[in-house]
C-alpha cells in the first residue's frame, strides 16, 4: 500500500555514463511520482581516490535533480546495492552494465544477476550503453547479404584450396576467422553464426583429406567451428566498444572545443550586441539552428541580433519568472517550447541575463544529445552578459564615487564664496531696514552693493549649473555653421554690458571661414576667458584674435597681466583651482568651463605665457564635417530709394 | 490713454514681490496668479494689455499656457524663463510669444522689454516710418538707409532681413521666424544662410561689426534690433 513511495535507486559509479543512469533515474522517478536516491558504493574504504571525486561530481548532479545522495562502504558493488535496496525498500534499482568482462563472463556473472540471486524484491534495471545499443542494432538479413557471405566464405574456400592442404589446419583457420570477423562486422551476429557454420562444414568437407570424408564430424573439427565462434564474438564486442568510445571521445572533444571557441569569442564581446551576434553565429554553427538572444527591456524584449524568432514571445516580467520555475519544477533534461522556438534562460551568478531563443531546422526538435551542450553555451553567454553588466555598473559606481567626490569638494570650495556675498547682501538690506536716516549717498552704497554681490552670487551659480551640466553631458552641444565674428561679437557685447567699455583689441580676417560652434557655449567660453584676462592684467588691452590653420579654428585671448607659473599650465583648467596669491573674486570654475566646453566640440585649450609678458589662452576648434553651401549669389544690389519694388519669389 | 494693465503669472513669492511693486512704480496697473489656471482665468475676465508668464509653472507647462493665451489673444506676452532653457525660449518664441528674460534679470532690463512690447502694439497701426538709433537711419517708407550720414546700398535679401527686424521694434525674432519671413517657407533649415547675411549687414550698418549696437545676436535663439542704441 505504501509502494507507491517506495524510491528508485540509483547505482552511480565514477563512470562517465554515470550521467545517462542520472537522467534515466530523474526520468523514472518523475514518472512514477516518487523519490529517488543516488547511492554510490565506496569500495575503497572511504580512500579519497581520482573515481571516489569522480563519484562525488556525479552524486551532486543526481542531487541537483533532486536526488537523495547516500554511500554505502561495502566490500563488493553487489553487497553494497544489496545493503542500499533493502534500506530503502528501493522499488526498482538502476545500474549500469559493467563493461570490463569478457562478453561470455556477462552471463550469469554480472552485478545484476548476483542482486537477482539474493532475492531481492526490487525490480533491477540495467541500462546499456548507448554503444551497445548501437551494436545490438543489427542490420536486416537481406538477400544481398547472405550472397554476400556465400562470396566471401566462397573466396575465402578458394584461397584456402591454393594453401598445401597436409594438415595445415594452422594456416587455413586465420584465412576463415578473419572472413567470419569481417562479415559480423558488416552483416551482423547472425549471419556470422551461420559462416562459422559453414566454413566448418566447408573445410571439413572440402579442404580436410580425404575429401569428402564422413570424418567432418570429428571432434577437432567441432572444436575448431566453437574456436571460430567465440573469436568471432569477441572481435565483434571489441570493435563495438572501440568505435563507441571514439564516438564518444570525439562528441567531448567537439564540445570542448566548441564551447573554448565559444568562451573565447565572447572574452572579446564589448556590448550585449557583440554577445549576441557571437552566440548566435556559433550556435547555429555547431547546432545547425537558428539562435537569438532576447534582452529584456521594460516590458517587452530586444532581440539580439534581430528580429527575434518568435515574436509571440510573452513580456520579461511573464517569462522570465516562468523560465526560473521551470528550471527548478520543470524537466531540467528539456527544454522549455514556445511555438516552435525553444527558449533558455540565460542565468548567470545571481540573475537572469536573458533568454537564449533557438529555431530548430528541423520540426522535430532538437537533435538529441545537444540539449546538455546547448545549456553550457547558455551558461557562457549568461556569464559574457553578466561581466558586461558588471563593467557597466563598476563604471557606473566609479563616476558616483567621482561626483561624490567632487560634489565634497565642491561644497567645501563654494562655502565660503557663497556666504561672503550673501553675509554682504543680507548685512545692507539690515542697514537700509534700520530706523533712522541714512543718508542718500550711503543708501546708494548699501543698494548698489547688494545688487553687485547678488550678481556676484547669480554669476557663482551660473558657473556651478554650467559646469556640472557639461560633465554630466547634460547640455547638448548644438553645433552650427557660424561666422566666428558674430559670437565674438556676442560675447564683447555681454562684457561691455556687464563692465562698461573694456580695452579689447580684435583682430578677425575677414576670410575667415565659417565654423560648427554652438554659439552660447562658446561666447560663454569666451566671455569666461576676457574677464579672466581682465581679472589679472586690470585696466590692461587684452588682445583676442583668430586665424585658420590646418583644418582647425584658432582663438587666442592674450593679455599682459603677471602671467601663469611654471608647472601650472595644465592645472589651472583644474575645477577650484586657484594660482596661489590670486586675489578675490574667481572661484576656480571659469578656466574649467573653458576647457569642458573646447572639449565638448571636440577642440582643446592650452594656457601658456606671451613672449614680452602676460598669458595667453589658445582655443583651438576643429573644422569638420562639410560647411554649408554659400547662400545663391542671385541677390541684386537693391539701390536705396530708386526702385521700390522688391525681387517677387522667395529664394 | 489708460495706463497699460499687465498680468503676472508667476508662482515664486519672492519674485512677485519684486515685479509687483517695480511696475507699479511706472504706473502700469498690476495683476499677478501664482498659477497657469489662475492666471488664464484672470487674463480672460481683465484682458491685459501684457503678459509676463513664467515657462515654470507648478500646475501646468508654461508652453501650453501660451498657446491657450495666443488661442484668443495677441496681446504681447514676455517669457521669464530659467537661465539656458535656450529650447524653450525659441519654442516659446516661435509660439508667438513676443520676448523672453531670463532670470536673474534686473529692473532695468524688464522695464526695457516691457516698454518695447507695449510699444509695438500700442503703435503698431502707426509704425513710424522713419528710425533713427546710434548713427544709423531707416526710412522704410522711402527704403532709404544710411549710417552716419552716408547713404548704404543693401541687396534685396538684405534689405528684407532688415525689414523683418525692423518691424519687430527691438523684439528678438528668432533663426526660424527670419528665415521663413526673409527665405520663404523651407528656408527654415539655413540658419547659415542668416548668419552670413547678418554679417554683411553689421558690415554695412555697424561702426564696428565685431561691436554690434544695433544687430544684436541672442545665442542660439536668434537676432534683435536695438533701436535705442546710444550714438557712437
Amino acid at each position: 500500500m505504501n509502494a507507491p513511495l517506495r524510491p528508485i535507486l540509483v547505482a552511480l559509479g565514477s563512470e562517465a555514463r554515470a550521467l545517462r543512469l542520472i537522467q534515466a533515474g530523474f526520468r523514472l522517478a518523475r514518472e512514477r511520482s516518487v523519490p529517488w536516491i543516488a547511492v554510490h558504493v565506496d569500495m575503497g574504504g572511504g580512500q579519497i581516490t581520482e573515481d571516489a571525486e569522480q563519484a562525488q561530481v556525479w552524486l551532486q548532479e543526481a542531487q541537483r535533480l533532486g536526488a537523495e545522495i547516500r554511500i554505502v562502504r561495502a566490500p563488493t558493488l553487489a553487497q553494497g546495492l544489496t545493503e542500499a535496496t533493502r534500506g530503502t525498500h528501493a522499488q526498482a534499482l538502476l545500474l549500469g552494465r559493467s563493461r570490463d568482462r569478457w562478453p561470455w563472463a556477462r552471463v550469469g556473472h554480472s552485478t545484476a544477476d548476483e542482486l537477482q540471486r539474493r532475492g531481492l524484491d526490487t525490480a533491477i534495471e540495467v541500462l546499456d550503453d548507448p554503444g551497445d545499443a548501437a551494436g545490438g542494432n543489427q542490420p536486416p538479413l537481406g538477400f544481398g547479404a547472405m550472397v554476400g557471405m556465400l562470396s566471401v566464405l566462397g573466396a575465402c574456400s578458394g584461397l584456402a584450396w591454393l594453401v598445401p592442404r597436409e594438415g595445415n589446419i594452422a594456416l587455413v583457420l586465420p584465412v576463415y576467422l578473419a572472413a567470419v570477423t569481417f562479415i559480423a562486422h558488416r552483416w551482423g551476429q547472425g549471419l556470422a553464426v551461420l559462416a562459422s557454420v559453414l566454413s566448418t562444414l566447408l573445410y571439413s568437407f572440402l579442404l580436410e583429406t580425404p575429401r569428402f570424408s564422413r570424418g567432418a564430424a570429428q571432434w577437432p573439427n567441432l572444436l575448431f567451428f566453437l574456436a571460430m565462434l567465440l573469436a568471432a564474438q569477441a572481435v565483434i564486442g571489441l570493435l563495438h566498444r572501440l568505435r563507441a568510445q571514439a564516438r564518444e571521445v570525439q562528441r567531448r572533444e567537439m564540445h570542448t572545443a566548441s564551447l573554448y571557441l565559444l568562451g573565447r569569442a565572447l572574452a572579446r564581446c564589448r556590448t550585449p550586441e557583440e554577445v549576441g551576434q557571437t552566440a548566435s553565429e556559433h550556435i547555429r554553427r555547431v547546432f545547425k539552428v537558428e539562435a537569438c538572444l532576447l534582452l529584456p527591456k521594460v516590458g517587452t524584449w530586444k532581440a539580439v541580433p534581430p528580429p527575434s524568432l518568435d515574436p509571440g514571445l510573452p513580456p520579461p516580467e511573464d517569462l522570465l519568472p516562468r523560465l526560473s520555475v521551470e528550471e527548478r519544477l520543470g524537466d531540467p533534461l528539456e527544454p522549455l517550447a514556445f511555438g516552435p522556438t525553444y527558449c533558455l534562460s540565460l542565468t548567470g551568478t545571481d540573475r537572469s541575463e536573458g533568454v537564449l531563443q533557438v529555431l530548430p531546422r528541423d520540426p522535430a526538435g532538437l537533435p538529441p544529445g545537444t540539449w546538455e551542450l546547448l545549456k553550457a553555451f547558455a551558461v557562457q553567454i549568461a556569464l559574457a552578459l553578466e561581466r558586461l553588466r558588471w563593467l557597466e555598473e563598476a563604471r557606473k559606481a566609479q563616476i558616483e564615487s567621482e561626483t561624490e567626490r567632487m560634489r565634497s569638494s565642491l561644497l567645501g570650495a563654494i562655502g565660503h564664496d557663497l556666504r561672503t556675498p550673501l553675509a554682504a547682501i543680507h548685512g545692507a538690506a539690515g542697514s537700509l531696514l534700520l530706523p533712522g536716516q541714512l543718508s542718500e549717498p550711503t543708501r546708494r552704497d548699501l543698494l548698489t552693493m547688494i545688487q553687485d554681490e547678488s550678481e556676484r552670487l547669480a554669476h557663482l551659480l551660473g558657473n556651478l549649473l554650467d559646469l556640472t551640466r557639461l560633465e554630466s553631458g547634460a547640455i547638448q552641444v548644438q553645433k552650427e555653421w557660424q561666422p566666428l565674428e558674430e559670437v565674438v561679437g556676442s560675447a564683447l557685447g555681454r562684457m561691455e554690458k556687464r563692465q562698461g567699455g573694456l580695452p579689447i583689441h580684435v583682430d578677425l580676417p575677414e576670410a575667415l571661414p565659417l565654423v560648427p560652434l554652438d554659439a552660447a557655449l562658446i561666447e560663454q567660453l569666451l566671455v569666461n576667458l576676457l574677464t579672466n584676462a581682465q581679472r589679472h592684467a586690470p585696466g590692461e588691452a587684452i588682445d583676442l584674435r583668430a586665424w585658420d590653420e590646418s583644418g582647425c579654428i584658432h582663438l587666442e585671448v592674450a593679455d599682459r597681466g603677471p602671467g601663469i607659473p611654471e608647472g601650472f599650465e595644465q592645472r589651472i583648467f583644474d575645477k577650484f583651482f586657484r594660482l596661489p596669491g590670486a586675489g578675490e573674486g574667481g572661484v576656480g570654475l571659469g578656466l574649467a568651463i573653458c576647457r569642458a566646453i573646447a572639449q565638448s566640440h571636440g577642440g582643446t585649450i592650452l594656457a601658456g605665457n606671451r613672449p614680452g609678458g602676460g598669458s595667453r589662452f589658445t582655443v583651438t576648434l576643429p573644422l569638420d564635417g562639410t560647411p554649408p553651401e554659400p547662400p545663391e549669389a542671385a541677390d541684386s544690389v537693391f539701390p536705396g530709394g530708386a526702385e521700390p519694388t522688391l525681387p517677387g519669389g522667395a529664394l | 490713454m489708460n495706463q497699460p494693465l499687465i498680468l503676472i503669472i508667476e508662482d515664486e513669492e519672492s519674485l512677485r514681490r519684486f515685479l509687483i511693486p517695480t511696475l507699479s512704480g511706472q504706473q502700469y496697473q498690476v495683476l499677478s496668479a501664482a498659477t497657469a489656471a489662475e492666471g488664464l482665468a484672470m487674463a480672460r475676465t481683465h484682458n491685459p494689455d501684457l503678459v509676463l508668464l513664467d515657462l515654470g509653472l507648478p500646475d501646468r507647462d508654461g508652453m501650453s499656457v501660451l498657446k491657450d493665451l495666443r488661442a484668443w489673444s495677441r496681446k504681447p506676452v514676455v517669457i521669464l524663463s530659467a537661465r539656458n532653457q535656450e529650447r524653450d525660449k525659441v519654442a516659446a518664441l516661435d509660439q508667438g510669444a513676443d520676448d523672453y528674460l531670463a532670470k536673474p534679470f534686473g529692473a532695468a532690463e524688464l522695464l526695457a522689454r516691457i516698454r518695447v512690447a507695449l510699444r509695438h502694439t500700442l503703435s503698431a497701426d502707426v509704425a513710424d516710418p522713419v528710425i533713427c538709433s546710434g548713427g544709423l537711419r531707416i526710412d522704410l517708407e522711402r527704403r532709404e538707409i544710411s549710417q552716419g550720414g552716408r547713404p548704404v546700398k543693401l541687396t534685396a535679401l538684405e534689405y528684407r532681413l532688415l525689414e523683418a527686424l525692423v518691424r519687430r521694434q527691438g523684439k528678438v525674432a528668432t533663426h526660424s521666424q527670419l528665415l521663413s519671413e526673409v527665405w520663404g517657407p523651407g528656408g527654415e533649415g539655413n540658419t547659415h544662410y542668416l548668419r552670413i547675411y547678418m554679417a554683411m549687414l553689421r558690415k554695412k550698418l555697424e561702426v564696428d561689426p565685431t561691436r554690434p549696437r544695433h544687430f544684436i545676436t541672442e545665442p542660439n535663439v536668434g537676432y534683435r534690433l536695438n533701436l535705442d542704441a546710444s550714438s557712437d
